[in-house]
């Protein structure tokens, strides 16, 4: 019984993680078009606990894309250098469908391995029932 | 009392068999995007309940000392192998999703034959269903 209850744990630790992973991925694409930004990448590590591996996953570090800022052409722009080109984000969006495909497909196997766990454990309980 | 019985005993093997690689596939799959991240798998059942037999001493007494933990002994951890990702992750959704499935289908045969033995046992003291 406490091995179901500890993939529940497990399941609901990567579903978090998903979670968060496509919070990024929507605050990316919301700054798709603002000036100077620099996309948000999220990546993912084993939980530690206590020095030991709980076999949960947790996400790490926000880190910031490091690719060139696309350069947009705009006289008019109050931000134009003397080429009449400024700044753009380097928001792929291509990239971000992709990646928030990943992150619901993954979400989703964690989600039926919760759902297989909750069920295993009510039919053990079932015995109980008679 | 029930769990001296074989069938009793082998029944309850295969359902903490079954939970304990159920949490080892939640893992891999909560893992499956963690860089450099290795998919894991218990030993199957069989080796599983086999060798678990064999460790154990026998008990001909209730006074021998004997322990249920040792009996169930938690399946080892192998190595699930396949194909590796660029960052190093080889965990492949697909194939954890079979081997839930096959989970799913052991635990529901080692529960109906718990309850289907019971019942037997009922019968035989008289109560029927």
């Amino acid at each position: 019984m406490s091995d179901l209850f500890n993939t529940l744990q497990l399941s609901a630790s990567g579903m978090r993680a998903q979670a968060n992973r496509i919070r990024h991925v929507s605050e990316n694409i919301a700054n798709a078009d603002t000036p100077g930004y620099h996309r948000k990448t999220i990546s993912f590590e084993s939980e530690l606990q206590a020095g030991k591996m709980t076999g949960a996953v947790q996400s790490g570090q926000i880190e910031l894309d490091q690719r060139e800022l696309s350069k947009i052409f705009d006289p008019g722009h109050p931000m134009a250098d003397e080429t009449g080109h400024y700044d753009g984000s380097n928001v792929d969006l291509v990239v971000e469908i992709a990646d928030a495909r990943e992150a619901q497909r993954s979400y989703e196997a964690n989600l039926k391995m919760f759902d297989q766990a909750r069920q295993m454990s009510k039919s053990l309980l079932e015995l109980l029932r008679r | 009392m029930f769990d001296k019985i074989e069938i009793f005993r082998l029944a309850n093997s295969l359902a903490v068999h079954s939970a304990n690689r159920q949490s080892v596939i939640a893992q891999n799959i909560a893992n499956s995007d963690t860089p450099g991240y290795r998919a894991k798998d218990t030993e199957s059942f069989s080796d599983n309940y086999k060798n678990s037999d064999s460790s154990v001493l026998r008990t001909t007494r209730q006074t021998h000392l004997t322990s249920d933990a040792a009996r169930n002994t938690a399946a080892k951890l192998l190595d699930a192998g396949g194909e590796s990702s660029p960052n190093g992750n080889n965990v492949s959704l697909e194939l954890e999703m079979v081997k839930a499935t096959e989970v799913r289908h052991q635990h529901d045969l080692a529960l109906s034959v718990y309850s289907s033995s019971l019942n037997i046992i009922r019968t035989s003291l008289g109560r029927g269903r």
